[in-house]
């Protein structure tokens, strides 16, 4: 089972997008800051919360070269229908196989219905090192859009070589 | 970062990758030609994101927006801006590319996809109009979507939304 505490290295794990395409999270994360996100699926209302506050954010983040991923089990048709019905711009994963969800271990337990990914969100480096990790299994474990931009200030401020404005 | 040439001519030319391509009623539209990144091959061509170019491509419908002569709109344009945002939301065809003369202006758009159905919503047709071609095989390829919502560019040389971070 991965480690995916502050400071570890995020598995590269392969999943599928919205739109049918393998993909791999570092391939996906790029080079730029980035959130990680696990998700129950479209059915969990804490889930529908959390996915409306990330579109808030991502006015911000579409200039701030940043990048959102959001994976759950459901498959890629289901994952698009959520994405359109939100009005996310950013890429939805499905692991309708639970291959990276069980290597990750990141199954909720509880629910003995879905076996749906336990919420859990982490915000990434380009390397895919760790920058904070949260459990989202009671709502408020969540990460804030101020704790967002917390991290992904201070990532920035770690990989951006011209952070502090090149002047005359 | 890595883009090519790209334009419609008349004739197939020698020194490019080239497919023939039709208007949606039949009618011969020319020959659409990339060339490598260089030096601009002919006049009108314009940049595009060199990773839509597959030699072992399917034949791909095409919505291709190209600003009228004597028009120049900022890449950075509210219109702009909001045609990239609604490409990412709403359906990502097989492959797509910003069109550029120069750094700071948006000079056009290629959409390539299996059907023209969707190519009719293309969100660049909003700003300036589009022609819907039917491309020959062996020139367009498949590239996934950006990952979002980022929408903006690593130098603005570079046709959207070829983006990845070079430190």
């Amino acid at each position: 089972m991965a480690d995916l505490r502050p400071g570890e290295r995020f598995p590269d794990v392969e999943l599928t997008d919205h739109g049918g395409n393998a993909r791999r999270l570092s391939e996906l994360v790029g080079g730029d800051p980035a959130l990680v996100h696990f998700y129950r699926g479209w059915w969990c209302p804490k889930e529908q919360a959390f996915m409306r506050s990330l579109v808030e954010l991502q006015a911000e983040a579409e200039v701030a070269y940043t990048r959102f991923v959001s994976v759950t089990v459901d498959p890629p048709p289901v994952a698009a229908a959520f994405r359109a019905g939100l009005g996310a711009r950013w890429t939805f994963c499905s692991d309708p196989e639970r291959e990276a969800q069980s290597m990750l271990g990141l199954r909720e337990r509880t629910d003995t219905v879905h076996h749906p990914y336990a919420p859990a969100a982490f915000t990434l480096h380009p390397d895919l090192t760790i920058q904070a990790a949260y459990d989202g299994y009671w709502f408020w474990g969540r990460p804030t859009l101020e704790e967002l931009r917390r991290d992904f200030r201070e990532i920035s401020r770690r990989v951006r070589p011209d952070w502090r404005a090149p002047r005359a | 970062m890595s883009w090519c040439w790209l334009a419609l001519v008349d004739e197939r030319p020698e020194d490019c990758l080239a497919a023939s391509a039709v208007h949606e009623h039949g009618k011969a539209a020319g020959v659409l030609a990339a060339w490598a990144r260089g030096r601009k091959p002919v006049r009108h061509a314009l940049r595009a994101d060199a990773r839509i170019i597959d030699r072992s491509g399917a034949p791909a419908w095409v919505s291709l927006v190209v600003t009228p002569p004597g028009v120049r709109l900022r890449f950075d344009d509210l219109a702009v801006q909001q045609a990239r945002r609604a490409l990412l939301a709403d359906w990502w065809p097989r492959a797509a590319s910003a069109l550029l003369r120069d750094a700071s202006h948006f000079e056009g758009s290629i959409l390539a996809a299996a059907d023209s159905v969707r190519l009719r919503a293309d969100p660049f047709a909003r700003i300036f109009p589009a022609r819907i071609l039917a491309v020959a095989g062996g020139l367009l390829g498949s590239v996934p979507p950006p990952t979002g919502p980022a929408i903006e560019r690593y130098g603005s040389s570079n046709p959207w939304p070829a983006a990845d971070y070079e430190a």
